[in-house]
């Protein structure tokens, strides 16, 4: 082994190494937000520059008190964040589950493939949006609509991937298989699964991305249940632009986190073997 | 050796997308017996990775039988395992796992310890103890087909398949893999099937090579025993006596099936021009001195000139590409051996006797016997000599080179021993090889000497291997070389082509007999399209540095009076000398053969057009050096004075009625 440079941490070293993955984001998003409040201040657009998120007094209170709740639905953006993200969790592994489960069958049966293959590419194509009336009339319940809206937004890419995935596995494998004479129980376990599973997760990073997005859709039109949705919805009732560009933001970091978490966990299991 | 597989009659037919069919196989029958190590050869897509297959169980035949050990085959098991050609381990297992996997599937009845120690043993017998740890995509290639082979041996398969094992390593890896595989197998008493397309590797590793013919309906071509004894190491197989001739054997199969095939991509149809039947010939030759009356006609325009304006010259590399590219009838006509004609006629080529005419003798002389220079060193400078070299040694082998049965260098060979009261198979062994080869194994010592045309015997004596020791002059002065051949059935279809190739020659054998275009001669057939060999190696004789040399090899001739005209008593001698040695039965029908081999009428036909007519008269009776006069009018008692002779028979050879070739 060679000599590992010393572990701890020697500021113009490391600032030399990292200064181009650390630059070139803070140029951009600093040029971005000062573009953005230059347009506001020269009055080119009526949206308020971001600076207005700390002078507005509104957002400069949910800025700093995340935590707070005064019952009902005044609370805190966090309280918020997390009602929605366990929504998200709940139509989430609902999709994760099902459209694993549907998309190997899919994958192995091409009968099974040809005959459903055309309505999943259909109804993948309808907006989050849209499903959220046929969800109220079928569950007449906002927070089961809520969790149908996302199940049925983000099973499509876990499904398809997945079953491409188990039509991908390489026939060296299935010949393997076949020559050893492995029962279908031990082909699943031993061969089938860590063969498709970097598409499965693939195809689980691209939904939870969907997911995300289908929170708004869900609690936008289901008024009285408390997340991020809700809260920029209530906002613009209230025409308070900052809080809705807060809420944006809180949105955006968030699904940006959550992907991440994906990759993560996709390195390490799917690409670690 | 009790028969582990069989296949029977099997065919398989692919269903294309399109609709259509494709048959890659078709009618192979074949028994692989316990212990024997089979390798399939054959070009891509010639069906070996599928026969393959469905020994495997992989693939079902459609027609015909594959059976294990009696059963019929009809799914892949653990006891017919395969070795995939890209290894097939699976890439989230360790090396470790990826055994185990097969070893946990297949022996369910031993204890955990148990299998695991079959495990470790088969790791360690592949010597990748210390990489047991890795995923396979951290190992090389090498070591990952090491992993496959250990895997598939840690089952104990009743038959061993590979698949293009070692197709995608290097050579060194490949060299100590097939050393690695070989003492497996040995040690194992493995049945092991295998599908290459390396020559070498299958010569190294097979107790049988099956070579496949090219697609579609591929079939076998053909069966080879490795009499290599084992166990054999790589670098020494090769000065085996067998690995050469095995080795040449292949891959004269293989160019084979190449040169059909690519005659099959070009169009054939008969163009017809000039009043002639069929302008577009493909003529056969070898790079031999003797085809320089081919290379001068094409060359010089004599094609050309008797209409003949899409003549295109096939180099082979063996007589026998002659042989079969006349019979296949990729080859219209060629040069070939003056004792051809009537040996195919016969049947001497192992096959249905097909008439063969000539109509034209292309050189005399030329040839000449050559002993290693080894024996000079222990006295031998005379035949006397090598007789007592040859008694004095007689527990040794003693083998002599020729080209060919049915070339004069054969005949003379083994008439000049005769004579001399050597046994041509008893007291040495003939055997043929390419040319080259010769060379090559008269400088390693395995022959005793060969005879041969040039430019064999100047290249020996030059590089100092070999000394001549007897020439054709000596030994029958003025014998037929090499004559132009063709089907019958062709000549008769094409019978102006055939005088206008006929006279084409006759021109160029004048042109060649010219001694002021010797220079000429040796320039042009340097060229890489006929010898592709250094044009001061290439000489007639006349010109040779030295005396002895001169004497020993003679003097090409290429025209002159009675040179050219085919003889039905040469021929006749030819056909006694091929029944003596039992290379033909003696035909009782030799009258007819003759009549119909020697095409008298179309070289006179030629000679009268070129207008030289004086030149085509017959020679006097045969008599060569012995003195033993050649009785034509008793051939076959004249067989019976002689003293050292095989048990000839006389038979009746069917060669049906003369028969043009239908268009």
């Amino acid at each position: 082994m060679t000599p590992v440079p010393s572990s701890k941490i020697n500021p113009p070293n490391w600032w030399k190494q990292n200064r181009k993955a650390i630059l070139p984001p803070i140029f951009g998003i600093g040029g971005f937000l000062l573009f953005w409040q230059l347009s506001s201040s020269l009055g080119l657009t009526k949206l308020e520059g971001p600076l207005s998120l700390w002078t507005d007094e509104r957002t400069r209170e949910l800025l700093l008190y995340p935590f707070f709740d005064n019952g009902g639905l005044d609370k805190g953006l966090f309280l918020h964040t997390m009602s929605s993200l366990s929504r998200v969790a709940i139509g989430y592994s609902l999709a994760a589950v099902i459209g694993i489960g549907i998309g190997i069958a899919v994958g192995l049966n091409k009968g099974l493939n040809r005959a459903f293959d055309p309505l999943f590419q259909f109804l993948r194509m309808v907006a989050p949006l849209a499903w959220v009336p046929i969800a109220l009339v079928m569950f007449q319940q906002n927070q089961p609509a809520a969790i149908f809206v996302i199940f049925i937004t983000s099973i499509w890419p876990i499904l398809i991937n997945t079953a491409e995935g188990v039509r991908q596995i390489p026939q060296d494998y299935r010949n393997v298989a076949l020559v050893l004479q492995m029962s279908n129980r031990r082909f699943f376990t031993k061969i089938l699964i860590p063969s498709t599973l970097p598409y499965i997760f693939t195809g689980l990073r691209i939904s939870i991305g969907l997911a995300w997005l289908a929170i708004i859709a869900a609690e936008i039109v289901m008024p009285g249940t408390p997340g991020i949705g809700y809260f920029i919805w209530d906002a613009n009732q209230n025409g308070y632009v900052s809080e809705i560009v807060l809420g944006v933001i809180w949105i955006g970091a968030i699904g940006l986190i959550l992907d991440r978490l994906m990759a993560w966990l996709q390195t390490r299991i799917a690409s670690g073997r | 050796m009790t028969t582990l597989v069989t296949v029977q009659d099997v065919a398989k037919d692919f269903r294309l997308d399109g609709g259509g069919h494709y048959l890659a196989l078709k009618g192979i029958d074949l028994d692989i017996r316990k212990g024997e190590f089979i390798s399939l050869i054959g070009h891509s897509g010639c069906g070996k990775s599928t026969l393959l297959n469905m020994i495997a169980g992989l693939d079902l035949p459609s027609g015909g039988t594959v059976l294990l050990e009696g059963e019929t085959i009809k799914r892949p098991g653990p006891d017919k395992m395969v070795v995939f050609q890209n290894y097939s381990l699976l890439p989230w297992l360790t090396v470790r796992e990826n055994i185990a996997l097969a070893v946990d599937e297949v022996m369910p009845d031993l204890s955990k310890a148990e299998r695991e120690a079959v495990v470790e043993d088969h790791i360690t017998m592949v010597g990748l103890a210390h990489a047991a740890h890795k995923p396979p995509l951290q190992l090389s290639g090498g070591m990952r087909q090491r992993v496959a082979i250990a895997r598939a041996l840690a089952i104990k398969p009743k038959l061993l398949l590979l698949d293009e094992p070692f197709g995608a390593l290097d050579a060194l890896t490949r060299g100590n893999l097939q050393e690695k595989l070989m003492q497996i197998c040995n040690e194992n008493e493995l049945t092991a099937v295998m599908v290459t397309h390396d020559v070498d590797e299958a010569v190294l590793l097979s107790d049988r090579i099956v070579m496949l013919t090219n697609g579609p309906g591929s079939k076998i071509g053909g069966i080879l025993e490795v009499d290599i004894p084992r166990p054999r190491q790589r670098l020494e197989v090769v000065h085996h006596p067998s690995y050469y001739s095995l080795r040449s054997e292949i891959i004269y199969f293989l160019n084979r099936q190449k040169r059909v095939k690519q005659w099959q991509a070009k169009p054939h149809k008969v163009l017809a021009r000039h009043g002639l039947e069929k302008v577009n010939l493909d003529l056969g030759f070898i790079p031999l001195v003797a085809s320089a009356p081919l290379a001068v006609a094409e060359a010089k325009g004599f094609f050309t000139k008797h209409g003949l304006d899409a003549v295109q010259l096939v180099r082979e590399t063996s007589w026998r590409g002659i042989t079969d590219g006349l019979l296949d009838r990729t080859l219209d006509a060629a040069l070939m051996p003056s004792g051809m004609p009537t040996w195919i006629t016969a049947g001497g080529h192992g096959g249905d006797p097909t008439p063969i005419v000539t109509a034209l003798t292309l050189s005399r002389n030329g040839n000449g016997i050559t002993l290693a220079r080894r024996l000079a060193e222990q006295g031998v400078s005379n035949v006397a000599d090598y007789r007592d070299y040859l008694l004095r040694t007689n527990r040794e082998p003693h083998t002599m080179g020729i080209v060919h049965p049915a070339s004069m260098h054969n005949l003379l060979l083994r008439y000049w021993l005769a004579s001399n009261a050597i046994n041509p198979d008893r007291d040495v062994h003939l055997q043929t090889l390419p040319p080259a080869q010769m060379l090559a194994d008269l400088k390693d010592g395995s022959i005793d000497g060969y005879c041969v045309g040039e430019p064999w015997n100047v290249r020996a004596d030059r590089e100092g291997h070999g000394f001549p020791i007897a020439g054709d002059l000596e030994i029958w002065s003025g014998h037929p070389g090499k004559v132009l051949g063709a089907r019958e059935d062709w000549a008769m279809a094409y019978p102006n082509t055939h005088i206008a190739l006929t006279k084409a020659l006759l021109e160029a054998c004048r042109y060649c007999a010219n001694p002021a275009h010797r220079d000429e001669l040796s320039e042009l057939l340097s060229d890489r399209r006929y010898l592709g060999m250094k044009a001061e190696l290439i000489r007639f004789g006349m010109e040779s540095a030295s005396e002895e040399i001169r004497e020993a090899s003679g003097h090409t001739l290429f025209f002159g009076a009675g040179v050219n005209r085919p003889s039905r008593s040469e021929h006749l001698w030819i056909i006694s000398q091929l029944a003596r040695w039992s290379e033909i039965p003696f035909p009782r029908n030799y009258v007819e053969i003759l009549e119909r081999v020697c095409a008298v009428g179309v070289y006179s036909t030629a000679a009268r057009e070129l207008g030289l007519d004086d030149v085509s008269y017959q020679r006097g009776g045969i008599e060569l050096f012995d003195g033993v006069p050649f009785n034509a009018e008793d051939p076959i008692g004249y067989l019976n004075t002689l003293s050292i002779h095989q048990d000839f028979s006389v038979a009746e050879i069917p060669i049906g009625v003369p028969r043009a070739l239908a268009s």
